[in-house]
């Protein structure tokens, strides 16, 4: 099981900035798109698409998967996302642990699983399924969520690693869901980095995020807080060199704002390889 | 509980408020279950009130906040079904065609059908323009038999008269107009990327009908003419024309049978 090479450091591709990269082809090593934004018949986003990928690698990044779902899979999505895949060669294909609707509707939002063994051969099941029609192995996402079921049978750590280890699928460990979740949840984040099977990580996420008084919410419209800083700094030695990437969706900022927070990642994870580092461990 | 049946009513809970999935959630050390299941209830409202801003931008400022937020209430009524947020408001104009009060109001319809329309033409299909050098292979003897393919993205409204100057207005933020008595033909395209659009005179808009089912140039003059009490009105569709193939709307001229 050989992971694919790290790709650096990296930025979401979002329409806001086409223009400014294009121009000014910005030190970023690679992008992450959202697949949907792309399953269109035509236009300016895949010409876009088409332009940047000349330049950048790149990954997709799907919202609508719903891979947890209790509904049947969905093929023309399915053919669709491969088609895409087909045209634009992603370095891999990601998706989250969740499940977005069912009864053929789409709630447009990431939902949380109870974390059961039903739920887990369910998963299991799928992700296989889904791997064997795309023909390559998917990376799954930790997500963000709000509320915890009673009929959660393990911890959400012990259900990721058990997904992944069957499934035999790529993770893409979300730093800032981490975060939210131990904050709404009261668990250690300690607990949830060490059980995550590190030779199956392909990806990390940043982002930053909105506070209510009593729980956080995954919002991708706001900088990297600080605790996610350290938080990132702490997880960096355990999955070594490593494809990195902010994700920012609303209330966009100039562009060299997000650059600024790549550099910031970029010697934030030198900083934490470091030999003096390791001996403060 | 089963998988399935949790998930039902976790989807009620969103979409119906059903209050059932309740009994599956736990406090938080900090905040009750209702709280932290209404994150994902409120988070819904949002997001489908931010795909139809986002479509329709120009009817939210036509109708105000407090109307536009009522039709989003009454849209929302039926769930979305789409995997891909982009088309959640394709049904938009429809639905208010369909529904009171909104089948009422045909200015907003009109609106609504307007910004569809861009925002269809922004992602139809790609294709190739043609220039205008390509009229100099067409032999004299041609002409008559000459037929045209337009760009995917291409659509022609009839809306209410004034449709496009309220658009316009309301898009720059200027005090909007109302609509006239009377229709009014739109013509909507993307070129290079971007939609486009302009009001176009009753003959060239039949001249497009027509074009667009294939008829060719002799017929499409013989029937402006017709129109025009016989009178030769070739130079007019010359010059509409000249304008398909500048606006970048003609993507093959073929010789019919
Ligand atoms: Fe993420």
């Amino acid at each position: 099981m050989e992971k694919p090479a790290p790709l650096g450091f990296g930025l979401g591709l979002r329409p806001v900035y086409y223009q400014e990269i294009l121009e000014k082809s910005p030190r970023v090593d690679w992008f992450e798109v959202i697949s949907e934004n792309f399953m269109v018949p035509g236009g300016r986003p895949l010409a876009m698409l088409e332009r940047i990928r000349g330049t950048y690698p790149i990954v997709m990044h799907g919202v609508s998967m719903s891979i947890a779902s209790t509904a049947p899979l969905d093929f023309d999505y399915l053919r669709a996302l491969k088609s895409l895949a087909g045209r634009f060669q992603p370095e891999w294909i990601s998706d989250h642990l969740c499940w977005t609707g069912v009864h053929g509707v789409n709630l447009h939002d990431l939902l949380p699983v109870p974390y059961t063994s039903e739920a887990l051969d369910h998963i299991v099941d799928r992700i296989r399924r889904v791997q064997d029609f795309l023909g390559r192995r998917l990376a799954i996402e930790n997500v963000s969520s709000y509320v915890t079921f009673t009929e959660s049978e393990m911890d959400e750590w012990t259900f990721i690693r058990e997904t992944a280890e069957r499934a035999d699928c790529w993770l893409l460990l979300d730093v800032n869901n981490v975060f939210v979740s131990s904050f709404n949840h009261g668990f250690d984040q300690a607990s949830f980095i060490d059980a995550i099977p590190a030779d199956r990580v392909v990806q990390l996420h940043l982002a930053g995020h909105s506070e209510a008084v009593t729980h956080k919410i995954d919002t991708h419209d706001q900088p990297i807080c600080e605790d996610v800083w350290s938080l990132y700094h702490e997880v960096c030695p355990r999955f070594g060199s490593i494809s990195t990437m902010i994700e920012r969706d609303d209330n966009f900022p100039p562009f060299d704002e997000l650059m600024a927070e790549l550099d910031r990642a970029r010697a934030t994870a030198a900083c934490a390889r470091t030999p003096a580092h390791e001996a403060a461990a | 509980m089963k998988l399935a049946e949790l998930q039902m009513r976790f989807q009620a809970g969103i979409v119906k408020g059903d209050n059932a999935i309740l009994a599956s959630i736990v406090d938080s050390r900090r905040t009750d279950r209702a709280t932290l299941f209404a994150v994902y209830h409120d988070a819904y409202r949002m997001r489908l009130a931010e795909f139809l801003s986002h479509d329709f931008p120009v009817l939210r400022v036509h109708l105000g906040e407090e109307a536009f937020g009522r039709l989003v209430e009454d849209y929302m009524s039926a769930p979305s079904r789409q995997p891909n947020a982009r088309w959640y408001g394709t049904r938009l104009p429809d639905f208010m065609q369909e529904m009171a009060p909104w089948r009422r109001n045909r200015s907003a319809i009109d609106l609504a059908r307007f910004e569809r329309a861009l925002s269809d033409a922004f992602d139809a299909p790609d294709a190739p323009i043609s220039t205008i050098d390509a009229l100099r292979d067409i032999r004299a003897e041609d002409w008559p038999r000459l037929a045209f393919e337009f760009h995917p993205s291409l659509r022609l409204l009839d809306l209410a008269g004034g449709t496009a100057q309220i658009y316009a207005a309301l898009a720059q933020e200027e005090k909007p107009l109302v609509i006239r008595q009377g229709e009014e033909a739109i013509l909507f395209w993307r070129n290079d990327g971007q939609s486009f659009y302009r009001p176009v005179a009753e003959d060239e808009r039949l001249a497009l009908l027509e074009a667009r089912r294939d008829k060719p140039f002799g017929d499409i003059c013989a029937l402006l003419a017709f129109q025009n009490n016989g009178d030769d009105v070739t130079w007019r569709v010359a010059g509409f024309l000249a304008q398909w193939f500048a606006d970048g709307l003609v993507t093959r001229l073929s010789i019919s049978d």
